[in-house]
């Protein structure tokens, strides 16, 4: 039964949160408690953040930006950006050294945003390799690259687990043959909202394909939380996409 | 219903639109809508400019179910001789209740003299005409308070409320100016602080809550207004009692 507020019923780790100011967009929330306050909010537990300096123009910056949201209570988990060059791969080496590594975010700024290197194997070799080789999921947002190009570079990665970002309708021919072609990928849900695709994706490929994420701030935190309690997924189906498939991605990470 | 509000969606399309929507299907829009309490969508068909073809579609379609939809009419300027006979024909024998334009498939902005007959036919039967609305050319939000004013019985309902902030911001600015321009919600940019700065700036009277079906999930854009920080009685205003008003339920 639906009521005028809400507030999630399970477990809840979002699996897509940014934190910080981009140059052009100030984020709603000033600081962790802030953040900590809009989960709330909603009902949510956890979530993995990246910061908004590293997706605009600096992983490197923007994962130092992001210690001072960290905290110590295990609510914020870094969602850590990384950027197909050598001192970007680096930092993530030495994070992971540190046994800090078991999640990241790769920017692409490919050239449909004329920028940077597009998304091709002989481009991405080195990083995928190693994140394929330590068995690190990787967080691919759509829309800086080809959406062929992901399908296709992917492929050549058959042992890489990957989060894919930020799907929206115009994605809707797209999903379904790249979920098909891409065993080891899941489908974050934030954006995806065609009439009852949520429902028919768990019917064609499994519950355990699909991950709540928010993308907040880029995005409000609640509306796409408030959809999945309101469709015939059963509560443990519910549980998984909220919060039990990013926590056996995470699990799992550094495991062969 | 929802806490004693019947719920309405002042926004819905008919037809299939392949390239986007995977399940385009009567029996899915009626699930999604059960599931999140919505008692009604209203719906059209904007992909011909005859506007009979589209409005026939969208007659049988409503027609399987006309306690759960609501027809608008749709009439394009591209076929300006065609324009007050389909209103008509819409309103009178479909019983439609309302007016949906989409001026990205015209060619001329909307304050400009070939839409003039849609605003005099909704002015005279004080109807509610629905426009897309946003960065395109035609349907600067700004413009609508070029029109309102010249017809004060009809109602301008800016759909998606502009989509993007500067839009927005005139949308608001001709809802402040004018009681007869209203604000639509559905949108694919879910912008934090949207719902709040509309309810807030123009008024949760003047604020209609829409979700684009098929295209988008009534579920996803119904949860912006629930979880907006706007108080109950907004909400009950903006999920169904300002579209209950103007459609004259």
């Amino acid at each position: 039964m639906t009521t005028l507020n809400f507030k999630a019923r399970v477990p809840v780790y979002d699996a897509n949160v940014r934190v910080g100011d981009r140059p052009e967009e100030v984020s709603p929330c000033r600081n962790r408690e802030d953040l900590l306050a809009e989960m709330d909010r909603h009902g949510v537990e956890r979530a993995l953040i990246y910061h908004a300096q590293g997706e605009h123009r600096s992983p490197i910056d923007g994962n130092e930006d992001l210690e001072g949201w960290l905290g110590d209570d295990g609510r914020l988990q870094p969602l850590w950006s990384v950027l197909s060059s050598d001192p970007s791969l680096a930092q993530i080496k030495d994070l992971h050294a540190k046994g800090r590594v078991n999640c990241a975010r790769l920017h692409i700024h490919d050239t449909i945003h004329q920028l940077g290197l597009i998304f091709k194997p002989w481009a991405y070799d080195t990083l995928l390799s190693w994140f394929s080789d330590n068995h690190i999921p990787l967080w691919i947002p759509l829309l800086e690259t080809e959406n062929e190009d992901i399908v296709t570079t992917l492929l050549e990665y058959p042992n890489l687990v990957t989060v894919i970002v930020g799907a929206h309708y115009r994605h809707s021919l797209w999903v379904r043959p790249a979920m098909k072609a891409l065993p080891n990928a899941y489908l974050e849900l934030s954006r995806y909202e065609p009439l009852g695709e949520i429902e028919a994706l768990r019917d064609e490929f499994g519950v355990e394909r699909l991950v709540y994420g928010s993308y907040y701030s880029r995005f409000i935190m609640g509306p796409m939380l408030f959809y999945l309690h309101h469709t015939n997924l059963s509560d443990d189906e519910l549980k998984l996409v909220c919060s039990g498939n990013l926590e056996r991605i995470l699990a799992n990470a550094g495991k062969s | 219903m929802i806490e004693g509000i019947k719920v309405i969606d002042f926004h819905g399309h008919v037809g299939r639109w392949d390239k986007w929507v995977n399940n385009y299907d009567q029996k899915l829009m009626l699930h999604a809508m059960d599931s999140a309490g919505i008692d009604i969508s209203c719906l059209f068909n904007t992909f011909y400019p005859d506007g009979t073809s589209g409005n026939d579609r969208a007659a049988e379609f409503v027609g399987r179910h006309p306690d759960r939809f609501i027809g608008y009419a749709v009439v394009s300027p591209e076929m300006p001789e065609r324009m007050v006979p389909e209103l008509t024909r819409a309103i009178d024998e479909l019983k439609f209740r309302a007016i949906k334009v989409y001026p990205p498939y015209t060619t001329c902005e909307i304050y400009k003299p070939p839409w003039h007959p849609i605003y005099e036919f909704a002015n005279e039967r004080k109807l509610a005409i629905l426009f897309h609305s946003g960065v395109e050319w035609q349907n600067h939000t700004r413009y609508l308070a070029k029109i309102a004013p010249d017809y004060p019985q009809a109602i301008f309902v800016a759909g998606h409320s502009g989509n993007v902030a500067e839009e927005r911001a005139d949308a608001i600015a001709g809802a402040q100016a004018h009681p007869n321009i209203y604000l639509e919600t559905c949108s694919t940019f879910r912008t934090p602080g949207v719902i709040e700065q509309l309810v807030n700036e123009a008024g949760a009277d003047r604020v209609l809550y829409g979700s684009d079906i098929p295209v988008m999930d009534p579920r996803a854009q119904i949860g912006k207004i629930i979880t907006a920080e706007i108080s109950d009685e907004a909400k009950r205003q903006v999920l169904g009692g300002n579209a209950s008003r103007l459609l004259g339920l």
